[in-house]
């Protein structure tokens, strides 16, 4: 008997569900080859309900509620999300200050939009290539490897979050250090930065060992 | 069919001999299952007063379970009589022939019958590559003929495992469809047509049509409509008002205080932020079991399923596309023995 468990209640045939209500305005022309093939799947096959995490309101975005997944510890989703909305209201209201104090040709380069800064300070953050512990005859080497892009936002946002929860004065809440890290990423600056180019350096370092990696 | 001939061999009659497999069914023993079960379907007709010639197997169901009632909670405990071909499993043959070698040149792989399928599939594949080379150097137009990706599967594992009666691992399997896929993909594929079809299976449209019903109409003549949802052990009933404010009351009481997490506001939101009808509609719904956000899903679905009936049919579409209609089936996994949770083994001690 096949016992049902988290990744068999669905099965393989259900598609992952579309929320975003542009996609389905858009007109018939408008679409390539492969979005009508995929469009006309859709209409056949079964699809799962959509998480309680996603929903088609503006303010709902993939990326943040995955961000929200990793800083909650032992399931407080509620705590997560309050700091998430907090740190984000610090990044707005810092950037507003910015804005109203910068003089007249500088006011079109300062970015306010909260989301935006999130999504470049991830970006800036991600690294290229990571390094991978192989052993060959006893002794363990460094390889360098290329990563996937879900290992590369993951290792981004494990990052933010670690130097947020262990670099900090006792004093200070987490959305303010949040939000100060953020603006740092955004500008290239920032310890999180520096851990990304250590990284890349140590993988320069080990080029002579890219040959043990065999996938 | 594939039977294995006689296990009665010396080697199987000594005492000391390990286990030799699942156990093997002789031809003649197999015919001789056949005959009985045909004279005991003549009986059985007789016994029923119907005509053996055109008893089916549904009647015979029918019949074993009229004189044979039996309470037992599992159905496959219960007296059952089919054909044996269905009751006795499939086996092959004896591979080899009497001077001890074998019939297929890759019976040493251990795998012979995937890997001849492989080698099959393969030389299909050539073959068309030929045929495209040469419609290619006598420059005619390659056809390129759509198959229907949305009415057709491939065989699952168990059915490739049915088909080729022995042991097909994930790998080999993922390899086979890979094989299949790189096959079908090519322009002139319809060459190899009927091979292929072998191996997908039409799927017959799943969605079952959904009858929306129409709206009903109260004292005061507001439209309105009703849906029922359901999410983990959460049931909630919605009724949906035309003409309204956007106002969303639960068990008597405003969402505002009932929900006091915005996630689950936004659940419940999230069928009218979707069809642009948010401040058109009241909606009263009631509510009861599960946990907070059990309840907030349960009641996007009974939102969801009573708006069909003030949407066109492509908005329906549309909203069951973006996973709005579908109930979720995931539940709490159980705890197994032997584990402390349902995934969490108790803590290793070496000693």
């Amino acid at each position: 008997r096949i016992m049902p468990v988290r990744w068999n209640r669905y099965d393989p045939s259900y598609l992952e569900p579309e929320v975003k209500k542009e996609s389905y305005q858009r007109p018939l022309e408008e679409l390539t080859e492969e979005e009508r093939e995929q469009m006309e799947l859709k209409a056949v096959r079964l699809i799962k309900a959509a998480p309680p995490t996603l929903s088609s309101s503006v303010f709902s975005d993939p990326m943040i509620s995955k961000f929200t997944n990793m800083m909650m510890k032992s399931g407080n989703k509620v705590l997560a999300r309050n700091l998430m909305s907090q740190t984000l209201e610090n990044i707005k209201r810092k950037q507003l200050e910015k804005y109203h104090k910068a003089p007249e040709n500088e006011k079109e380069t300062i970015e306010c939009n909260p989301y935006v800064i999130f999504h470049q300070a991830l970006k800036n953050c991600q690294p290229i290539i990571g390094l991978s512990n192989i052993t060959r005859g006893g002794k363990t080497y460094q390889v360098p490897v290329p990563l996937t892009d879900n290992r590369k936002r993951f290792l981004a946002m494990k990052w933010l979050i670690t130097e947020c929860r262990e670099n900090k004065h006792r004093r200070t809440m987490m959305p303010e250090k949040l939000s100060q890290e953020l603006l740092l990423a955004f500008n290239n600056e920032g310890p999180v930065i520096k851990r990304k180019h250590v990284l890349h350096k140590m993988a320069e370092a080990n080029r002579a060992y890219a040959h043990f990696r065999w996938w | 069919t594939l039977r294995l001939i006689c296990t009665t061999t010396t080697a199987v009659q000594k005492k000391n001999v390990g286990a030799s497999g699942p156990e093997k069914y002789t031809e003649a023993f197999i015919k001789k299952q056949i005959e009985e079960f045909n004279l005991g379907k003549r009986h059985l007709a007789n016994m029923m007063g119907e005509d053996p010639e055109t008893f089916t197997q549904e009647d015979i169901d029918r019949a074993i379970a009229y004189l044979f009632p039996s309470g037992l909670f599992d159905e496959q405990a219960r007296p059952v009589m089919k054909h044996p071909n269905e009751v006795f499993p499939e086996q092959r043959k004896i591979q080899w022939g009497e001077d001890g070698r074998p019939f297929n040149f890759l019976f040493y792989t251990g795998k012979q019958s995937y890997y001849s399928l492989m080698h099959e599939t393969y030389e299909k594949l050539l073959n068309v590559q030929k045929h495209q080379d040469q419609l290619i150097a006598q420059d005619l137009p390659l056809q390129k003929e759509k198959r229907n990706l949305a009415g057709s599967r491939w065989l699952t594992k168990i059915e490739l495992e049915e088909m080729l009666l022995e042991k097909v691992s994930d790998d080999d399997y993922s390899r086979f469809i890979q094989l299949l896929q790189k096959l079908v993909a090519l322009p002139c594929a319809d060459i190899e047509e009927k091979y292929i079809q072998k191996f997908s299976k039409e799927v017959p449209v799943q969605l079952q049509k959904v009858v929306i019903e129409p709206l009903q109409y109260d004292e005061r003549g507001v439209a309105f409509s009703t849906g029922e949802g359901k999410r983990k052990t959460a049931r909630a009933t919605a009724v949906v008002y035309d003409n309204g404010t956007g106002k969303i009351t639960v068990n008597g009481i405003d969402i505002l205080h009932y929900f006091p997490v915005l996630q689950d506001r936004e659940q419940l939101l999230f069928p009218f932020q979707f069809l642009g009808r948010i401040g058109k509609h009241d909606t009263v719904c009631t509510v009861s079991g599960g946990g907070r956000s059990a309840q907030a899903g349960a009641m996007r679905l009974a939102t969801a399923k009573a708006l069909r009936s003030f949407v066109t049919e492509k908005e329906v579409e549309f909203m069951r596309q973006a996973g709005l209609l579908t109930v979720d089936p995931r539940v709490k996994e159980r705890k197994k023995p032997g584990q402390e949770g349902p995934r969490r083994k108790f803590t290793w001690k070496k000693r």
